[in-house]
């Protein structure tokens, strides 16, 4: 059995890389359909995670990363048999409340939720060096990159303020090692 | 150094302005920036992977020579022992390199002296910096200017070394004859020509046939073979029917996508079915469009009849469909068709959309002169 994790977004994918790079996730690599996460919303036009399943003659389970995620999987008739499980891992309300939590805004953040959404805010309000955050992936990586401990701290942290997922909504803390 | 575009006059029995674009055309979503384009400049999106389509004697192999050609000259600032004639031979390359657009145009000709070897003549280099802001008019004549005389060269050798400097080998072509005992001997150069480990090059050779535990070169056409039951000293010839064709060409095909991965050049495969199993074309595929694998831009070129294999594909601009009516051209399935991208290429092939049926009537023919 392998895991096929499909990431909403480059972002979430880079999250879920750099957690894997620093060892700080419940599996390895090797664990992972085609030693691999993917940036893919759906198993039907995603080439490569077509691929990987064609190349790999076991069953996986599926663990999904996104904000909400409220668009249905839909698996492809010839890889049902193939496919355990489909588990969502969300951050809600946008990926960008791991940089709230990091930057310690979080404060800040519940004052203006209302009428504001995280990646706005974070625009607005989160820099890194001399780079504002841009909603770009080379963002997190600069952000997280040599810093998986604050990455790890913020999805420990974001799990505890946030305890208001739905049942099937699971947490990024419940991968973490 | 990457090629963006080629068009050419001429050149074996292409149509006039017989042209390759290999500039990502068609929208990018961000699935495909990870997966199918990579980025060479802010913007500059190119392909990871690139495949011409057609039935038998269309053309499809005339269009990888193009690039071939085109490869030569930008690595080895040469062309020799191609097997088709030089003269007249319009060229106008388009290429990126170090922040700027360079666009290379000569005539060819066939060198008088003994040796399969073009000349370059009419010459010129135009070049213009690459500005994000201006890269949908990056083939555009406007804001190039030609670059001056930047010294005397033989005739066989093209300016372009002026520019790109120092050989190296911008790409690998693996036709579609094999090279039969050679093979291993290529193999060998191969592996040590790009600095190949001992142990990929092992775990290639479990891929292909998982009974053979080592191959070692004593010298240009013998080899030490290690199979789980013995040990044999055998020479080339022997070699290739110990492990069938298949398994060689596969071994060194694969060995050259390791060194293409590696270093950073494209690898150019006439007719890939011809090589391998379905799953390890697949395997290909998806290593260079692995970010972590392909981290050195390399761009996975080949011509097939297999039209399976281009639902692995998540673009249509990349998929170049060969037609031969006299002379050669090529359609792209983005720009020259309609196809909706939903929908499996396979299936577009076998409803004839781009006209590269077998001809039936010429099928029935045979049946029945058969009954």
């Amino acid at each position: 059995m392998k895991y096929l994790i499909m990431c909403e977004g480059p972002n979430e994918l880079e999250i879920i890389n750099i957690l894997l790079r620093h060892d700080c996730l419940k599996f390895t690599r090797d664990d992972l359909l085609g030693l691999s996460a993917y940036h893919a919303r759906q198993i039907k036009s995603s080439t490569i995670v077509k691929t990987n399943l064609n190349l790999y003659p076991g069953s996986v389970n599926i663990l999904r990363v996104g904000d909400k995620l409220s668009e249905r999987l839909v698996v492809p008739s010839e890889y049902q048999t193939k496919v355990i499980s489909i588990d969502k891992y969300c951050t809600k309300p946008e990926l960008e409340m791991l940089l709230i939590i990091s930057e310690g805004l979080t404060a800040d953040y519940e004052k203006v939720k209302s009428k504001e959404k995280p990646k706005i805010f974070a625009k607005k309000n989160i820099k890194y060096g001399r780079h504002s955050y841009k909603n770009d992936t080379a963002f997190y990586t600069e952000y997280y990159g040599n810093n998986p401990h604050l990455l790890v701290e913020s999805i420990q942290e974001y799990h505890r303020i946030k305890g208001s997922h739905k049942k099937d909504e699971h947490y990024l803390a419940e991968l973490l090692k | 150094m990457k090629l963006l575009y080629v068009t050419a006059n001429h050149f074996k029995n292409c149509k006039d302005h017989f042209h390759i674009n290999l500039i990502a055309q068609s929208k990018k979503t961000s699935e495909d920036k990870e997966y199918e384009l990579q980025e060479i400049a802010e913007d500059l999106y190119v392909y990871n992977t690139m495949a011409f389509i057609g039935k038998n004697a269309s053309g499809k192999t005339t269009a990888v020579d193009l690039l071939d050609c085109c490869y030569s000259i930008l690595g080895e600032f040469r062309l020799e022992n191609k097997h088709y004639s030089y003269d007249n031979v319009y060229l106008e390359i388009f290429f990126y390199h170090d922040g700027f657009i360079y666009k290379y145009t000569t005539t060819l000709s066939t060198d008088s002296t003994p040796g399969n070897k073009a000349i370059f003549t009419n010459q010129h280099i135009y070049a213009k910096k690459y500005y994000k802001t201006k890269n949908k008019s990056i083939l555009a004549t406007e804001g190039f200017s030609v670059l001056p005389t930047l010294g005397i060269l033989p005739e066989d050798t093209s300016i372009v070394f002026f520019i790109l400097g120092k050989k190296t080998t911008r790409a690998i072509y693996y036709d579609s004859f094999g090279e039969g005992a050679d093979t291993y001997s290529l193999l060998f150069k191969a592996l040590s020509n790009y600095n190949i480990t001992e142990s990929i090059f092992l775990n290639i050779i479990q891929i292909f046939d998982e009974n053979i535990q080592d191959i070692k070169r004593i010298d240009d056409h013998n080899y030490k073979l290690r199979t789980s039951e013995q040990l044999m000293i055998v020479s080339d010839k022997e070699l290739i029917y110990l492990l069938s064709s298949g398994t060689t060409k596969g071994i060194l095909l694969y060995i050259l996508m390791v060194a293409s991965l590696q270093n950073g050049f494209d690898l150019i495969i006439d007719e890939i079915e011809n090589h391998f199993h379905k799953t390890l074309v697949e395997n290909m595929i998806s290593l260079y469009k692995d970010k972590n694998i392909n981290q050195n831009h390399a761009t996975l070129i080949f011509t097939t009849h297999y039209c399976e294999i281009l639902d692995l594909f998540n673009r249509q601009d990349n998929i170049w469909i060969a037609q031969s009516n006299g002379t050669i051209s090529l359609a792209n399935m983005y720009e020259d068709y309609s196809i909706r991208p939903e929908l499996l290429k396979s299936k577009q092939f076998y409803n004839n959309v781009f006209d590269t049926a077998v001809n039936y009537e010429e099928l029935m023919n045979l049946k029945r002169k058969l009954m």
